[in-house]
């Protein structure tokens, strides 16, 4: 009898995984596209410390959605022109 | 970056249950070896620990909402906590055990009273140190 086929590179299971994904974020040139506004401008205007605006810059911390809109309502802009999903490349 | 109000108040937290509770341990394990089994002697000993705690507690914060405005927890400061607890809950958890297990074996009342004072002040610590990691290193 014959045993299972083997698949020509990675495992079924492995195909199905997602890829993984960083979120790379626009604030820093929105921020100076609206007049320099300050991180504790928008930390202000969003509802969070400035240390929460710094950390969401620096790609330290991704926000919720409620916090994600309420950026892009403080720019101006729709979500996607402050946020994008980046594939990271598999090792 | 300098540092939140929500991280400066960790880092009086971690500090000041080290000082306090760490001394308090410091003492007890030292009369726990001298062969001191009373728990009154303890308790006297506790007391002084906790003030301590409350005192350099409320001194720490009252600086450091001099040295900078507090603005409340936002959603970055909870799941930090949240995450902080999930990673520090086990040792309370295996304290817990232990001290359980020390009950079925009769093991005298100031070893375990110890045993969970030392699981939670375990606890405390570590769920610190990881709050304070995950402020400096992102969640």
């Amino acid at each position: 009898m014959r045993g299972p086929a083997k698949a020509p590179s990675a495992s079924p299971k492995a195909q199905s995984k997602p890829a993984p994904m960083v979120i790379e974020n626009r604030i820093r040139v929105l921020r100076f596209h609206h007049h320099e506004m300050t991180q504790q401008a928008l930390a202000e205007r969003v509802g969070v410390s400035r240390q929460t605006i710094n950390a969401i810059e620096g790609g330290k911390y991704s926000p919720s959605l409620e916090v994600a809109f309420l950026i892009a309502r403080a720019f101006g802009v729709p979500l996607e022109e402050v946020f994008q999903a980046a594939t990271k490349a598999r090792k | 970056m300098p540092a939140s109000f929500e991280e400066k108040s960790v880092w009086i937290q971690f500090v000041g249950t080290g000082l306090a509770l760490g001394g308090y341990f410091l003492v007890a394990g030292s009369m726990l070896a001298r062969g001191v089994t009373a728990m009154p002697a303890y308790a006297a000993l506790f007391i002084v620990a906790t003030v301590l705690l409350v005192v350099l507690l409320v001194a720490g914060h009252v600086v450091a909402a001099i040295a900078s405005r507090p603005e409340g927890r936002d959603e970055r400061d909870r799941l930090i906590a949240w995450r902080a607890e999930a990673g520090s809950g086990w040792l309370l958890a295996v304290g817990v055990l232990a001290g359980v297990t020390a009950m079925v074996f009769a093991i005298e009342t100031v070893f375990i009273a110890h045993l969970l004072l030392l699981s939670l002040f375990a606890s405390e610590m570590l769920g610190f140190a990881l709050r304070l990691r995950f402020y400096r290193k992102g969640v």
